[in-house]
């Protein structure tokens, strides 16, 4: 028996070790950023495939590693357990994860916000009113949820009028072709998809949610303040690809075109999808839209957190986490600003300072 | 020094072993848990006991705000529900073709190869298909659990049957029998405890498929939830319910293993 | 009362000759204790009569009819193991056949039906000294039990023919006797034709009207396939009553026996 004592001892501080490694917050030279499919988002593998971000990373003298995952939620659980020093996520992911758990971010690029991107889409009926009584399937909790919820709000509807299926997003298309299902939210590229049967017509869309539901790079905070170089060089990266996008030039195209296919469509079908997604395309439209007035896009998708539990089931009112925008305003709780909004860095691709 | 193979343990040091695994890991979650709190008071990766006992009043002893249900009662009953219709389904389905393949030459030559190929494919990879034919609701949870278990309880049974003393037959035949009786009076009644051997086995993937099931498209059930769960982290209502799962696949478990041994008294007899 | 001939049967599987040139007949209510070395092709011969085995050549004849392809009630069996239904009582096991005789779909009979085959089954436990255990499982049973209740479960068949293979091969010499002498009552009482395969002469000589052996005549390896076994010799045997239980002939072995022939 005296050999347990010390097995146990042994185990159990690996396994303690394993378990507890949330990012400490120091200066280091190795970053790690995750990304998933998503029509604002590919221009980040394509600047981890063709040296861009080893261009941008050696410029500063660091190492940065843009990985793709699959799962979209499982990056941002990831990125909140400690794993990740960046993730790219929508705002209202951003907040209702890492910042409801406690993890200081700053959404470092707001890349751009979906303008019909996400959009409810019935199947025979021809107006959004008709959903009533409907089961409705969509990702729970997701950007469609809240979609679905400001939808409802705009025809004097709530979500007790209809049922909610929860429904993987990977299985959206083969659910659209059921017979039994009549109603679905969901993005692009399934959008564009579904929309192809002509019994499917989309009722509402999130155009009419303009700067609502924001696709960001978000980052550690801490790490950011430890390490601007770390900002710096993500941001040049961003736009250097961007301009490399719109520069009109035959590489221009094929850079366009490597990203449709890693997307799974063609290049019509990317660009058709560029068209519903408000991209800010310069640090001088990013810094406008982030500078701006964001008080109100971002109150509704806390309500809509808070109204569905996902502030914490303890939260008192939609105030307990603070959100601090770029002008330093902060709404919430101002000892508990989990969430930020910061275009410094942005600023500096706009004066041409990286 | 005797060798490590004839040292027999004690029975309170079996019982100290046995209970060692489970305290080494809960005290490694607490000594992890407690390191990330430190750090973040607000981590959902491994919240505290008392985050996870409100997590356990709220989910289990707290009608819900928007459905007036309580919510694990609500998904278990859900879960159970299509875990019995699809595993009950599935032990009919799969002990008739298992002995008609094990015991009739006709139907093995017809069957071995399609069943041993069929028990081969992933039966997660044609989920669409599942849908198309069976749409999203209910009946393709069930299915699924069918689909999943079905080549693994035939085949079981089909190598029971095979295995019956070939003397049996040969005598049920000389007392007179046709196939059908042999089926019924011979076969049927030894394969019974054999095929809840068979569900016991299978009980674990039919857990896989139903939350697999649910997490792809579901209003209630223990998969759902989880998976719901999971879109924000919350380790504190995931963990109990990974717990509840487990319990309740131990405690079917035990229950098919006592009606065995109950109902099939002859299995267990000893030599007088 | 049923008489038996066997016309020049051939069993081969493949190119390997099992058994060859097998005639004899065998007169109704003969007890015929079938010997010979392992491997010599007795048992395969007692499963060509029991329909379980197809002769390669030749045919067998039962009252002058051909046997039929497969088994059925004229002839019981009793093998050395499995010879009885483990889910089934002791009652439930003899009853089994007078069930799926009486009930064609369900092989379960109900009623009057169930009251007749159960004091059918009762009487016939009771001949083979089963009646206290009734309600046991096999399980539950001694080995020499468990082939007392297979000879019960096969004799409420009323079959032409019992056929034995090597039914005591795994009892104790005591328990051994006991059965014999229950075997010797039955046979007499129903004057059925018994076929027996055993390894033990002593006991071939002792239960049997007729002792039959099978051998192979060449036991060159180059012939071995070849060249099947047959009979060597075929000994009838003269005891009108039963034997008492104590007289035990001495143990002889195949090898001195043939020997002697």
């Amino acid at each position: 028996m005296k050999f347990f004592p010390k097995f146990a001892i042994a185990a159990m501080t690996a396994l303690a070790l394993v378990m507890s490694a949330p990012a400490q917050a120091a200066p280091k030279k190795e970053f790690k950023v995750a990304w998933s499919i998503y029509v604002g988002w590919m221009p980040w593998g394509y600047a981890q495939d063709h040296g861009i971000v080893k261009k941008w990373a050696d410029k500063y003298g660091l190492k940065i590693e843009v990985v793709q995952f699959n799962d979209y939620i499982e990056s941002i659980n990831q990125y909140t357990a400690g794993s990740l020093d960046g993730v790219l996520s929508t705002n209202m992911d951003a907040l209702a994860i890492p910042s409801v758990g406690g993890v200081d971010t700053t959404a470092l690029i707001v890349g751009d916000y979906s303008n019909g991107n996400d959009a409810i889409i019935l199947k025979d009926k021809k107006t959004l009113a008709d959903i009533k009584g409907q089961k409705v399937n969509l990702v729970e909790l997701s950007v469609s949820h809240y979609t679905l919820a400001r939808a409802l709000e705009t025809v004097g509807l709530s979500e007790k009028d209809i049922t909610v299926v929860n429904t993987s997003d990977a299985d959206m298309e083969a659910a659209w072709k059921t017979p039994d299902v009549s109603a679905m939210v969901t993005w692009n590229p399934m959008v564009a998809s579904i929309l192809k049967d002509p019994r499917a017509n989309s009722v509402f869309d999130s155009s009419s949610l303009p700067g609502e539901i924001q696709d960001c790079l978000v980052v550690n905070t801490d790490t950011l303040k430890d390490n601007p170089d770390f900002g710096k060089a993500m941001v040049g990266i961003w736009f250097e690809t961007l301009a490399l996008m719109q520069s009109g030039t035959p590489e221009a195209k094929a850079a366009r075109e490597s990203m449709a296919k890693a997307s799974g469509t063609d290049l019509a079908g990317f660009e058709g999808q560029l068209k519903t997604t408000k991209m800010f395309w310069t640090p001088a439209e990013m810094v406008a839209f982030t500078g701006g007035d964001l008080v109100p896009a971002m109150d509704k998708v806390r309500n809509f957190l808070f109204t569905h539990g996902l502030l914490g089931n303890n939260a008192p009112s939609a105030d307990v986490v603070g959100i601090e925008f770029a002008d330093g305003k902060i709404i919430g709780d101002k000892a508990n600003v989990k969430f930020r909004f910061n275009d410094d860095y942005m600023k500096l691709a706009a004066d041409g300072k990286l | 020094m005797r060798r490590l193979i004839n040292q027999q343990p004690s029975v309170l040091n079996s019982l100290l072993l046995a209970a060692l695994p489970f305290a080494l890991v809960l005290l490694a979650y607490a000594v992890a848990s407690e390191a990330r709190l430190s750090i973040n008071p607000d981590d959902k990766l491994l919240p505290d006991w008392s985050t996870i006992e409100a997590a356990i009043i709220r989910m289990g002893f707290v009608a819900d705000l928007r459905t007036g249900n309580f919510l694990l009662l609500e998904d278990t009953m859900a879960s159970l529900q299509r875990l019995a219709i699809g595993v009950a389904v599935a032990t009919v389905i799969g002990g008739l073709i298992g002995i008609l393949q094990g015991l009739i030459p006709y139907a093995r030559a017809m069957l071995a190869n399609f069943t041993s190929v069929v028990a081969m494919v992933p039966p997660l990879a044609i989920l669409p298909i599942l849908f198309i034919t069976f749409g999203l609701g209910e009946l393709s949870k069930v299915v699924l659990i069918v689909v999943g278990i079905v080549p693994f309880i035939v085949r079981d049974l089909a190598l029971r049957t095979s295995e019956l003393p070939h003397e049996e037959l040969i005598k049920a035949q000389t007392l007179g029998a046709s196939t059908w009786q042999i089926i019924l009076r011979v076969v049927l009644p030894q394969m019974l405890p054999r095929l809840i051997d068979s569900v016991r086995l299978s009980l674990g993937a039919a857990w896989l498929y139903l939350i697999a099931a649910e997490a792809i498209a579901a209003e209630n059930g223990l998969g759902y939830r989880i998976f719901l769960m999971r879109r924000y982290l919350a380790m504190d209502v995931i963990l109990p319910y990974v717990f509840w799962i487990t319990f309740l696949a131990f405690t079917l478990d035990f229950i098919l293993r006592v009606f065995q041994r109950v109902t099939f008294r002859w299995m267990y007899r000893g030599q007088a | 009362m049923s008489s038996v001939s066997v016309e020049n049967v051939w069993k081969t599987y493949g190119r390997q000759t099992v058994l060859e040139r097998v005639s004899f007949e065998v007169a109704p209510k003969s007890f015929v204790a079938l010997v010979g070395p392992s491997g010599c092709g007795k048992s395969t011969f007692l499963r060509m009569l029991l329909g379980d085995e197809v002769p390669s050549k030749g045919r067998i004849l039962i009252d002058g009819e051909p046997l039929m392809a497969e088994p059925s009630p004229e002839r019981g069996v009793v093998f050395q193991k499995y010879s009885v239904f483990p889910h089934l009582t002791c009652l439930q096991n003899v009853m089994l056949g007078l069930e799926f005789a009486g009930a064609p779909r369900l092989g379960i009979l109900f009623g009057r039906k169930r009251r007749e085959a159960k004091e059918i089954s009762r009487d016939m436990l009771q001949c083979v000294g089963l009646g206290a255990a009734e309600n046991k499982y096999p399980s539950e049973l001694s080995g020499g039990m468990q082939q007392r209740l297979a000879i019960a479960q096969a004799l409420v068949k009323k079959p032409k023919i019992l056929l034995l293979d090597e039914p005591f091969g795994a009892l104790d010499p005591g328990i051994r006797a006991g059965v014999h002498e229950v075997l010797l009552r039955l046979w007499h009482e129903t004057g059925m034709t018994v076929f027996m395969v055993t390894h033990d002469l002593s006991e071939a000589f002792k239960l049997g009207t007729r002792v039959i052996a099978f051998d192979r005549r060449r036991t060159r390896p180059e012939e071995a396939e070849a060249y099947g076994a047959t009979i060597t010799f075929d000994l009838p045997v003269h005891h009108p009553i039963p034997k008492p239980a104590d007289v035990v002939l001495k143990e002889v072995q195949p090898i001195e026996l043939k020997a002697a022939v």
